[in-house]
């Protein structure tokens, strides 16, 4: 209910959000961050020189930052892209980078906040969920999968998508998505399930966070580019078998995964990353400092 | 040259009749290896391939009891195929675990052994005194599945291909292409090309020209196809006008198996089975196992055994973990004795202070003796 108090009071001001994007490269990462923004926010991969292709490019850590108008309310998103992750012959050190990313952002805030004299202008830029694609094989997550999420998840809301869902029939999906559900729960990964408390929360609340919660991995495909069907203009892939619509829910979650993270649980997802989230990383931190102090 | 006259032959014309029906009888031996991540559609290609289960798809139910391990396994098939009395002994060699794991390094090495071991293997049989039930697993051809990423070859795709280029006819396929709008796919085949043409590997290649001209028109157009996009499917759908086909049903329409428009299965079906397998074992046995044979040879005398070096990575990583748990034990174990050498050096120490505290006790107690002594014989002596 929290969430909905806050819009109100924020409308005039408008909002700041961070979302990080993880996925190994060709999943469609770069063409949701455009697709999510409507616009060229992040530029398409240049592909090297061919003589270069066996060089392997380490992960990289780019932040962009985009106005958006979400009916009325003011948005100011950062999109944190990650090129490279996954894409070495040996991935091992990809998680230590990001894990070390989003500590440094809690770093700065827990040394901002210790401060005497506090600097007004003073950005946040902790992050506020994170969305992993998914590979879409078919099968379960692959073990590079199930070890980004663990280790991120004290740090930050994860939220696990399946990039280029245009890759699955509707049966296969389904089927998909349970596994990957199966396998998040065996390995006890606490991703951001859309929590709602069933005593608490009225019933539309209960309906809506369930209903996003049943979407989870949501299956996304993305595409900048507008072609006509049946005279109208839609975001679409297009296939010599059909069109594939981006903002048609039937094809695939694009278009709630956009509401979710935008408009009704932005709050939410700001809230956990502040009250939990920060905080635990806070005692940890403090608490190590005070061991290392009485030795 | 003598050349004879038509009607007057000698029956040199019927030699490829004959050789047809020897080969009917004796049937052949086709050996594919199927190399690429997993969820690629390898199984379901080669299963559409031969329009009939040659391997079962995977089960997930077992897949909590996956032990530590991680490693990339060979996996061996065999079929018995028979079409119009000519018998296939079809095997095909699947690599479950490559490129599976977040760290990949070296995961190429179980499939480079397993094709230079056939080589190996055929070699030494052929050089014991009975040479006619030979078991030969030459790899006749290595599909490698390519991700449809829509951007370049991966490090690992190019090094792995590297390394298979140069010991097996090497086929890039690029699997589940219904992923790939048209556009999509010409440019990342053009990509995939620009990178094989620049990293030196090689792929294989066949002889274009034919004897008739619509042979050559056909091989053009399979090699101009390279590297070939695939779509797997053993289901029957009905598309939107009405025919029954095999294909993948999506929401939006339905993606065929053997429609040249929708991928190059057809093409790829052609050269691997119908007009090219004779050529690919050829080659396998004529080019690649007679370079893997004639490197052997250089080095090494008739009957003496390969050389083997157990360069298992995943063992490696053991020895590395083993060695610094040795260390390990070592430092605590020196630590142990230097901090009870310390304390005994301590209580040494402490032994002596005492024994010299005591030391100089006596001494003054013989000093206070002593004086009390002179100052009593005096008295004594009174």
């Amino acid at each position: 209910m929290a969430h909905r108090i806050g819009r109100r009071k924020n409308v005039k001001k408008g909002f700041q959000f961070t979302l990080m994007v993880v996925g190994a490269s060709g999943l469609g990462r770069t063409t949701f961050i455009n697709t999510l923004c409507d616009a060229d926010v992040v530029p398409k991969r240049e592909c090297d020189e061919p003589e270069m292709a066996h060089v392997e490019e380490a992960i990289k850590i780019k932040p962009y930052t985009v106005e958006l108008d979400e009916d009325g309310v003011k948005i100011s998103l950062t999109v944190v892209d990650t090129p490279g992750f996954g894409d070495m012959i040996d991935n091992e050190y990809c998680f230590q980078e990001i894990l070390g990313y989003l500590e440094r952002q809690y770093d700065d805030i827990l040394s901002e906040e210790s401060r005497i004299k506090r600097n007004p202008r003073f950005r946040d830029n902790r992050v506020h969920a994170l969305l992993y694609f998914i590979t879409p094989t078919g099968h379960s997550l692959r073990e590079i999968d199930i070890e980004l999420m663990k280790r991120l998840s004290p740090r930050i809301n994860v939220i696990p998508v399946v990039g280029k869902a245009d890759t699955f029939t509707p049966t296969e999906l389904a089927d998909f998505k349970k596994r990957v559900m199966e396998d998040i729960e065996h390995h006890n990964i606490p991703i951001y399930n859309f929590p709602y408390d069933p005593e608490e929360d009225d019933e539309e609340t209960i309906d809506e966070n369930s209903e996003l919660r049943s979407l989870l991995p949501f299956a996304l495909i993305g595409c900048e580019e507008e072609i006509m069907v049946n005279g109208r203009k839609v975001r679409g892939r297009q296939y010599p078998w059909g069109i594939v619509e981006v903002d048609n829910t039937q094809h695939c979650d694009f278009a709630k995964l956009r509401f979710a993270l935008l408009s009704s649980h932005l709050q939410d997802l700001k809230e956990i990353t502040h009250d939990y989230l920060y905080e635990n990383y806070r005692t940890e931190k403090l608490s190590r400092s005070a061991e290392n102090l009485s030795d | 040259m003598v050349s004879t006259q038509a009607g007057a032959g000698i029956g040199i014309a019927n030699l490829p009749n004959q050789r047809h029906a020897i080969a009917s009888k004796k049937g052949s031996n086709y050996t594919i290896l199927l190399c690429g991540e997993s969820g690629l559609g390898k199984t379901t290609f080669i299963n559409t391939l031969f329009t009939t289960t040659i391997k079962t798809p995977k089960t997930y139910k077992r897949r909590f009891n996956n032990t530590a391990e991680k490693t990339v396994e060979i996996e061996i098939i065999r079929a018995e195929l028979e079409e119009k009395q000519f018998g296939v002994k079809l095997t095909v060699v699947d690599t479950p675990g490559f490129g599976d794991y977040t760290n990949n390094r070296d995961s190429w090495m179980p499939i480079i052994d397993f094709i230079d071991d056939q080589h190996e293997s055929y070699m030494r049989q052929d050089q014991q005194p009975k040479r006619q039930e030979l078991s030969d697993m030459r790899v006749h051809c290595c599909l490698y599945f390519i991700r449809p990423t829509g951007h370049t070859l991966k490090p690992l795709d190019i090094e792995v291909m590297k390394r298979l280029g140069t010991r097996v006819n090497l086929i890039p396929v690029i699997a589940k292409a219904d992923t790939l709008t048209p556009t999509d796919l010409h440019k990342f085949k053009k990509r995939i090309l620009e990178v094989i043409a620049a990293q030196n590997i090689q792929c294989y290649t066949f002889p274009l020209e034919s004897d008739d001209e619509a042979s050559t028109k056909r091989n053009m157009n399979i090699m101009a196809a390279m590297p070939f996009s695939v779509i797997g499917s053993t289901d029957d759908v009905v598309t939107v006008d009405g025919r029954t086909v095999k294909g993948r049903q999506y929401s939006w329409g339905v993606a065929e198996v053997e429609n040249e428009d929708h991928c190059d299965f057809k093409k790829l079906r052609q050269l691997l089975i119908r007009t090219h397998m004779l050529d690919l074992i050829h080659s396998t046995e004529e080019t690649h196992y007679e370079n893997y044979r004639r490197a052997q040879m250089e080095t090494r005398k008739i009957g003496e055994p390969k050389v083997k070096t157990v360069t298992n990575p995943k063992w490696k990583e053991e020895e590395e973990a083993l060695r610094k748990r040795f260390t390990e034990q070592v430092r605590l174990e020196e630590n142990r004795f230097r901090s009870w050498e310390q304390q005994l050096i301590a209580e040494r120490d402490r032994l002596n202070k005492d024994l010299e505290a005591e030391h100089s006790h006596i001494k003054a107690l013989e000093a206070e003796l002593e004086s009390m002594q002179v100052g009593l014989s005096p008295k004594q002596r009174k």
